[in-house]
């Protein structure tokens, strides 16, 4: 049973880090609270069923196709309705809410609203530890740590990632220094947009599409990355698994309270913020006179 | 100048929608109603089989009432009763106040269908659910006839009747495994989702299992919208059941089938399992749901008698997919409302009421006769039992749904064995021989 | 005779230089007048459910205000008081028959209650934490409103206990009453000592704190009144559709009320109201195209963000008004010379 519950919450939450860090890098970098960013991840899913269903095509085309047409998707919508109205915190979250409602019904119109699935990258499963284990979940938690790894690099060791760290710190005094902000930014959403549908290609053979998946995701991710720490990387990579290993505990111990699992998750993050308001890793923000 | 744009484009819009929606003042039309979720599967089910029976009875010349030959007419509303109840509320309100309909039929989620009863009765309209369950909605019918006397059910049989008649199948495949298996006691795993049209079931079905001579090996209620169960299926497999009863009715059904599908679960799927209905379901598990046994109302090949081929066989052919129960509104229609008006004469809710409630008809889904409770009340709830309704056990095997219950079923000592014409018997899984065959 | 005669000369005069004055006041007042009077102008019940709902929606819309927009605590899960009160309602309406006009008041009280639970954790936090963290809250209520189905009814809800009125008429002018009177109690206490205060919470808590108010007593106060004007709402809803189910607690219904919030303008008590008014109905006139009716809704609001993102009113009223820039006094706009000090207004 321990090791169901483990193997449970590593895949679970490694599906939560790849969505939370993506989230909490645009809101770190741009204060932009992305409610659309699961709906990326929707969107990414639906290429890829388009692709394999439609077109015949095999799935890893699919999904580099998918991520590329989906981060591209994102950078035009941000350039087109999130830039224009930056200023207005308030403006820009009701924004992505009608943008992730838009998502949606566009995929109800085109697909329907049947549920549908995409084959997995490799079939089958193996025995671990006693506990039989899809080798598309492995799969993912090899991608999600792969992301990952990517992400702290580009973070840590690039220029770019610099410029993206001293951006989150402090916009002004960044522009100052001779970064151009604006451009940054939308590198940040680039790469947050990229993140969303790379969780989508990787996750959805292990899920069911449907116009509707992205409204569970929305509410775990955004409380994993309150749970962190908004703005923290790391904060995020921890909530996620935390958050991963709640819900696993949940399921496996009270079997018939299975479906309780969100709700006992959420409770785990508002414990935390009583303890510590900013979240695990998250820093205090002084609020800007 | 955008203020003046803007408000003027809003002005130009609404006087455009009330100019579309003037109710038109047909005076030979009987108006039908069909209410509920459009953009889905039971939705398309219900104005599919409206659409059907409209054209049936237009190509005739109309239903006769009185000395006049009157055409239907046929009122599409979406409910978005899975969304959003006061769109539903507001559609049936829309379609009696505005598009003034004679006659309603439709609905599906139970909730909705709980508050667009009330807006009907306010109204004396005659409205026909084809999709909810809820013993409740005709529990009101009994306690305040006067109020509730004009809603019926038209589909499915109560959710009382729906338990009955799985665990029926459940005992069926129970003996079968227990006979080609050699078990001494077929052990049960129960897994419904987490809803409360599911908790009596449950209880039930723990009741009676031991009474049929099987054993439950464990209870397991997923989320609705579980993605993953893989914990749930481990689970069930150390139990060693050799049958898992399924009681679903959301997206949890693919998951679960597909995944015991891949894992080779040595356990068979027999149950409630509303996604396994539907023809889709099959690309849904990645054709891993083969073998999964559930309860539908119709399927290619099973007839419950003559009207069901030529009904199953011309939707198929009309719209390209299997009926689901939801398109029992062409029943509904053609004949349920079509040939009591015919005998009643007359649009008056009150004389149709006293003359349908009395009726016993044929349907493409079996015999119709509305049930009189305990005290002798009427409920306007659908008989179940041989003879009358019963649905169907619907396997998948290979890609096709193939009809498996009932055969040579006896219901209650004496009473004549059934089996319908196109049933055929029941597949074990191999994987499933496998692992028990010694 | 006489008297009757000065008090109506007064009466005009008073009407004649404060309300016909400003356009934005005469909105208000033909604003009243279409709520009081839409019965006689159309009695087809169909449009009356429409505003109905709207009156009920108006009312939530701007405890939200109350809350998010003055306080600057944003929430998202407004669903919460809303779906309390329906419930609490509902619930001591069917077992304690109480009836309407005491089940909607102690449901709102339980709203209240609920304000309290959820304000007393929410006041360490800030911004976006708090607002992420409110959304959770429905969601665990939900969460318990499933696994007590005895109580609450589960996925059916709570059905069968009595109306708010016997017509549709009475219906409306019930909530048409209760809409009015309550907003205008909400934009009074915006503009007390009260409201001040709750607006330079939402500008700067700690140089309120340095001044010695107990922000914390306020930033409850906030959340309490909030609920209660919610829970109000969400009792005339349960009654008035005789259901009361987990669809108010959803999170569509939170993000709902957001919506209508922002796109009137914050911290105005009078724009969600008018987002209200202007969105609900057009979302149900739309249903002629039902299958884009979403999909034009979402399409309409991000138009209006990216021309006027500070909320729709706000943007009507900057064009239809100027403010005079010697005595800071508003004038309508089509003036040259402010009404009070004469200054040129361009």
């Amino acid at each position: 049973m321990a090791v169901n519950i483990l193997i449970s919450g590593l895949i679970s939450g490694s599906m939560y880090a790849l969505l939370a860090i993506g989230f909490s890098l645009i809101f770190g970098v741009a204060r932009i609270v992305n409610i659309a960013h699961t709906g990326f991840y929707m969107l990414a899913a639906y290429c890829i069923f388009f692709i394999t269903e439609k077109m015949g095509l095999n799935p890893v085309t699919a999904m580099v196709a998918a991520v590329i047409l989906v981060t591209l998707m994102g950078l035009i919508v941000y350039m087109l309705f999130i830039k224009p109205i930056r200023e207005h915190e308030a403006a820009v979250l009701i924004g992505t809410i009608a943008l992730a409602i838009a998502m949606q019904e566009v995929m109800l119109l085109l697909f329907g609203g049947s549920f549908r699935s995409v084959p997995s990258l490799i079939g089958g499963y193996f025995v671990l530890l006693g506990v039989k284990v899809f080798y598309q979940q492995l799969l993912t938690f090899i991608v999600v740590l792969l992301a990952l790894a990517a992400i702290w690099i580009l973070l840590m060791k690039t220029r770019l990632g610099l410029a993206v760290r001293s951006t989150a710190e402090d916009r002004e005094v960044a522009n100052l220094m001779g970064m151009n902000e604006s451009r940054v930014t939308m590198i940040a959403m680039g790469i947050s947009v990229g993140l969303a549908a790379l969780t989508g290609a990787v996750v959805v053979p292990l899920t069911i599409v449907s116009p509707f998946m992205w409204t569970d995701p929305l509410i775990i991710m955004m409380a994993v990355v309150v749970l962190g720490g908004l703005g923290s990387i790391k904060g995020s990579f921890v909530g996620a698994y935390m958050m991963g290993f709640a819900e696993a505990l949940v399921v496996f111990l009270i079997p018939k309270g299975a479906f309780l699992k969100g709700p006992v998750a959420l409770s785990v993050m508002i414990l935390v913020l009583l303890i510590r308001p900013e979240g695990l890793f998250g820093v205090a923000f002084e609020e800007e006179r | 100048m955008k203020k003046i744009t803007f408000g003027g484009v809003v002005l130009m819009a609404v006087c455009l929608v009330m100019g579309m929606t003037f109710p038109s003042w047909g005076a030979n039309v009987i108006k039908i109603g069909v209410i509920g979720p459009m953009q889905f599967m039971q939705g398309k089910g219900h104005w599919n089989g409206a659409l059907m029976a409209a054209d049936e009875i237009n190509g005739k010349g109309g239903i006769q009432v009185g000395n006049k030959k009157m055409k239907i007419q046929l009122v599409k509303a979406d409910s978005n009763e899975f969304l959003n109840i006061t769109d539903a509320t507001n559609a049936m309100q829309r379609i009696i106040t505005r598009d003034k309909v004679d006659f309603i039929v439709g609905g599906f989620r139970s909730e909705a269908v709980l508050a667009m009863q009330d807006i009907a009765m306010d109204y004396k309209k005659i409205f026909i659910d084809c999709g909810a369950a809820a013993p409740e909605l005709c529990q009101k019918v009994a306690d305040d006839y006067g109020r509730y006397k004009y809603f019926f059910r038209g589909t499915p049989f109560n959710s009382l009747y729906l338990a009955r008649t799985c665990f029926i199948q459940m005992g069926t495949v129970g003996a079968i495994l227990k006979k080609a298996l050699g078990i001494p006691k077929v052990k049960v795993a129960i897994v419904g989702e987490k809803a409360m049209w599911v908790d009596p079931m449950i209880k039930a079905a723990q009741g009676l299992i031991p009474k049929m001579g099987m054993e439950v090996a464990g209870v397991w209620r997923p989320s609705q919208t579980a993605t993953d169960v893989s914990a749930i299926l481990a689970a069930v497999q150390s139990s060693h059941a050799q049958m898992i009863f399924t009681i679903f009715s959301a997206s949890v059904g693919i998951t679960f089938a597909r995944q015991a599908g891949e894992l080779k679960i040595p356990a068979v799927e027999v149950g409630i399992n509303v996604e396994a209905q539907k023809d889709g379901f099959w690309q849904a598990t990645q054709g891993k749901g083969n073998y999964v046994m559930d309860m539908n109302t119709y399927c290619r090949g099973v007839e419950y008698n003559d009207l069901t081929k030529p009904f199953v066989d011309e939707y198929v052919k009309r719209f390209g997919v299997t009926p689901t129960y939801t398109a029992d509104t062409y029943a509904a229609i053609v004949y349920g409302l079509a040939p009591t008006i015919e005998q009643a004469g007359t649009l008056n809710a009150d004389k149709i009421v006293s003359i349908l409630e009395k009726r016993v008809y044929k349907t493409p889904g079996g015999r119709i006769k509305y049930m009189v409770d305990k005290e002798g009340r009427q409920t306007h709830d659908l008989t179940w039992g041989p003879g009358y309704l019963t649905s169907l056990g619907v396997q998948w095997v290979d890609g096709k749904q193939v009809g498996v219950w009932p055969y040579h079923w006896v219901a209650a000592k004496g009473a004549p064995e059934i089996t319908y014409k196109g049933i055929v018997p029941y597949t074990i899984p191999p994987w499933v021989i496998k692992a028990y065959k010694k | 005779m006489g008297a009757i005669g000065f008090y109506l000369r007064k009466l005009y005069s008073i009407f004649r230089g404060e309300i016909l004055v400003l356009p934005s006041r005469v909105a208000v007042l033909l604003f009243f007048l279409f709520v009081l009077l839409f019965p006689v102008i159309s009695s087809d019940p169909y449009l009356l459910r429409i505003m109905i709902l709207t009156n009920i929606f108006a009312i939530l819309a701007a405890s939200w205000d109350l809350l998010s927009g003055f306080t600057g605590q944003l929430n998202f899960g407004h669903a919460l008081f809303f779906g309390v009160g329906a419930y609490t309602a509902a619930l001591l309406n069917l077992h304690f028959h109480i009836p309407p006009w005491g089940s909607i008041p102690l449901g709102a009280l339980g709203a209240v209650l609920a304000g309290l639970i959820i304000g007393i954790p929410c006041l360490r936090l800030r911004g976006t934490y708090l607002a992420l963290t409110t959304l959770a809250f429905p969601i665990i209520l939900l969460g318990i409103v499933y696994a007590v189905p005895d109580l609450t009814g589960g996925e059916l809800g709570i059905s069968g206990f009595a109306r708010l009125s016997h017509s549709h008429v009475a219906n409306y002018y019930i909530t048409g009453l209760l809409m009015l009177g309550l907003c205008t109690i909400m934009w009074k206490i915006t503009d007390s000592n009260t409201g001040i205060i709750f607006h330079a919470i939402r500008e700067d808590e700690l140089a309120v704190r340095t001044a010695g108010i107990n922000t914390t007593r306020y930033k409850l106060l906030a959340f309490c009144l909030s609920g209660f004007f919610a829970g109000i709402s969400g009792g005339l809803y349960a009654h008035f559709m005789r259901i009361a189910g987990p669809s108010t607690l959803e999170v569509s219904m939170s993000f709902t009320v957001v919506i209508w919030g922002v796109f009137g303008g914050l911290a105005t008590i009078y724009g969600p109201v008018a987002a209200v008014f202007i969105l609900f109905p057009m979302l149900e006139f739309l249903q002629f195209w039902s299958e884009y009716r979403t999909l034009m809704f979402a399409a309409i609001i991000l138009l209006i963000l990216l021309y006027m993102p500070e909320g729709l009113l706000p943007w009507i009223r900057d064009k239809i008004e100027k403010e005079c820039p010697r005595c800071k006094l508003r004038n309508a706009a089509v003036r040259k010379t402010c009404r009070a000090c004469t200054a040129s207004l361009d």
